[in-house]
């Protein structure tokens, strides 16, 4: 994956065809489980009723994500280019592409039991919840790379 | 979660010129580890939320990732909970705190 272009507020990458499948294969299962409800057990300023504001912003906020996220995906998105792709974002649909993988990333760690080592041994897994590992890892390289081939260009 | 002592470059509070902006409470938005957010990520956030420079948004990022917390910000009781559903809408672990 590399940063083929960044001009005036637009980004361009290069994918190679498994990256391309694998974004939007990732991108497909947004939202990976339930929304996971907010409780500010570690601050006792937060009321009730703030809480259940938070927790509808961060319900409508998901909302106008996963709208995003059908978006973002469109195969126009991906043209062709050699044997690989051209992936082409505005810097705010990045930024939704991020959250999006980061929600992704989280909500598949919440699934495998919020494990404090997120380099976990595999194989002490059961079969239903390997999706959710690969789902984080895939997640976790995609922002990586998102986020530092921008800060080397 | 390790016990830690408050960072040393905590914002200190606005400035008002009426009485009842001095007495109005203010509350510090704080931010907590986790194992899963990547770093470059968190920055990312903190640059974007407060339009922070990157030395400022990683310093806070490494006092989290070291410290368990870091307090980000001392606003009014709006601005924080402004700050901390943002936060939280990028999944990160924030809450506000009363600063008195």
């Amino acid at each position: 994956m590399k940063l083929a272009r960044q001009s005036a507020g637009r980004f361009q990458y290069q994918l190679s065809e498994e990256e391309a499948q694998s974004l939007g294969l990732l991108v497909e299962q947004f939202p990976v489980g339930e929304h996971s409800r907010v409780k500010n057990s570690k601050a006792d300023t937060a009321k009730d009723e703030r809480e259940k504001l938070l927790n509808e912003s961060l319900a409508a906020h998901r909302k106008e994500l996963r709208l995003m996220a059908g978006d973002l995906i469109r195969p126009e998105r991906f043209k062709t280019l050699g044997a690989g792709r051209l992936f082409s974002v505005t810097a705010e649909e990045r930024e939704a592409l991020l959250q999006i993988l980061n929600d992704i990333r989280v909500e598949s760690w919440r699934l495998l039991g919020e494990p404090e080592n997120v380099d976990m041994d595999v194989s002490s897994l059961p079969k239903e919840k390997l999706r959710y590992y690969v789902f984080m890892c895939l997640a976790g390289d995609f922002e990586f790379h998102f986020l530092t081939l921008q800060d080397a260009k | 979660m390790p016990s830690i002592s408050e960072p040393a470059t905590t914002p200190g509070p606005s400035v008002g010129t009426r009485s009842e902006d001095r007495l109005a409470p203010t509350y510090y938005v704080v931010c907590w580890n986790d194992p899963v957010n990547l770093m470059v990520y968190v920055t990312h956030v903190f640059m974007k939320i407060f339009g922070w420079e990157r030395q400022k948004a990683e310093k806070h990022m490494m006092e989290v990732h070291e410290k368990g917390k870091s307090v980000l910000v001392r606003e009014s009781a709006e601005k924080a909970e402004f700050y901390v559903h943002r936060l939280q809408g990028y999944k990160l672990q924030a809450t506000m705190e009363p600063a008195e």
